[in-house]
């Protein structure tokens, strides 16, 4: 019945609120309507038990701005957060930097803003994206700010990283025992070759068979509509207004 | 530490770690918007934001204030946290003073002036242009509330 029909944004909200389990502490920080509207669904589905906190909603009633929300993060409470990145690697590596060289770049992006310290001391981080393209899911990114575990580089203080990616194509996770994003589920509609052909490095798709996600359901549908949008729209009001009016 | 040799390391003598340590930044000036003031500095603002952390850290703190009120007035709201006159230099009473950007809890993003403002930066005549009308042009605040549709506060 949905299908091809539904909006990408819908299903990653559905998509990332499966993800999510009951009786955690989510965060996110701004910009991130589509984590919000997930956790908000979870909450009123499978997961009743989540403790959130969506920086900006006036009804979370922080006293010290981000300082507050990072400390949490560092104090171990965060158990999942969400991220994103102008590129993503096959490492999970994040970029919010620049593009290109730099010294040099093509474009300077408005920078991380904790990300590291965030995606090292979450119990585990999502990230989310709206474009799959190969110049986002690149092989290695031009500039790394953020990883998404303990390399080269070691975090002391460490302890999380990448969980899963959810994209308009679908959905990858991290397979720790390889230290690399695979391909998990694909969404109704969208190939397997769909989603290789636009990331820019190899899934790890092997001889495994890709599941195709169950279609957003009538009910789920609902929910978004008459309970999400509710919460939804005090914190991100254009965003609301856009996906239900 | 490749882009920025500046930065230096040490060990911390607890646990042992070398760290990347950070010099605090330290504001010459540091303006923020508040919700009500008094004549003596203290204002309460928005607490999403970090405005005591930065009225705290900044060498001077300049607190551009919606509402002049007596000293006791000056109360915490909801979602609000309250700065001692302690940390603040000076203030300044300006009603709208955070347009064409909002005052959470007391007014929205003025977003079609936003937009008009992206419209206008995308060329140096038309940001010249837009720079005569709403910055050079207003002869003070209330003018350019006025310019702006927001009507007369008066003084």
């Amino acid at each position: 019945m949905e299908n091809k029909a539904t909006d990408p944004v819908v299903r990653m909200i559905v998509a990332i609120s499966k993800i999510l389990k009951n009786g955690e502490w989510v965060a996110a920080g701004t910009l991130s309507p589509i984590p919000v509207a997930g956790c908000i669904l979870a909450k009123h589905t499978h997961a009743p038990d989540i403790t959130s906190i969506f920086f900006g909603d006036p009804a979370d009633r922080m006293g010290d701005g981000l300082f507050e929300l990072f400390g949490l993060v560092q104090k171990g409470k965060i158990d999942v957060f969400f991220l994103s990145g102008a590129q993503i690697d096959q490492q999970g590596n994040i970029n919010l930097i620049c593009i290109g060289d730099y010294m040099k770049p093509k474009v300077r992006l408005p920078g991380g803003a904790a990300s590291n310290m965030l995606y090292a001391m979450s119990r585990r981080t999502i990230l989310f994206t709206t474009t799959h393209t190969r110049n986002l899911f690149v092989q290695k990114a031009d500039f790394v700010n953020a990883t998404a575990f303990d390399g080269a580089v070691k975090t002391p203080w460490r302890r999380g990283g990448l969980s899963h990616v959810v994209t308009p194509l679908g959905i990858m996770r991290f397979d720790t025992q390889i230290n690399k994003i695979v391909l998990d589920s694909v969404f109704p509609g969208i190939s397997v070759d769909t989603a290789v052909e636009n990331t820019g490095f190899d899934l790890g798709i092997g001889k495994r068979t890709i599941p195709t996600i169950e279609p957003v359901r009538e009910e789920e549908l609902r929910i978004l509509k008459e309970v999400v949008a509710k919460e939804m729209r005090p914190i991100y009001p254009l965003f609301t207004e856009k996906l239900w009016g | 530490m490749k882009i920025r040799p500046d930065l230096k390391t040490m060990k911390d003598p607890y646990s042992g770690h070398e760290y990347v340590v950070i010099p605090p930044i330290i504001p010459d000036v540091a303006i923020i918007h508040a919700t009500k003031g008094d004549r003596f500095g203290g204002v309460t603002t928005f607490s999403m934001r970090n405005d005591l952390l930065l009225a705290r850290a900044a060498k001077k703190t300049i607190a551009v204030i919606e509402e002049l009120l007596e000293p006791d007035e000056v109360l915490p709201a909801r979602n609000e946290v309250y700065i001692a006159p302690v940390h603040v230099d000076a203030v300044v009473l300006a009603p709208r003073g955070a347009h064409p950007t909002g005052c959470p809890g007391k007014y929205d993003v003025d977003g079609a002036h936003i937009k008009a403002y992206m419209a206008a930066a995308k060329d140096d005549k038309s940001f010249r242009q837009y720079l005569d009308t709403y910055i050079y042009g207003p002869k003070d605040h209330n003018d350019y509330l006025k310019k702006v549709g927001l009507g007369d506060y008066g003084k």
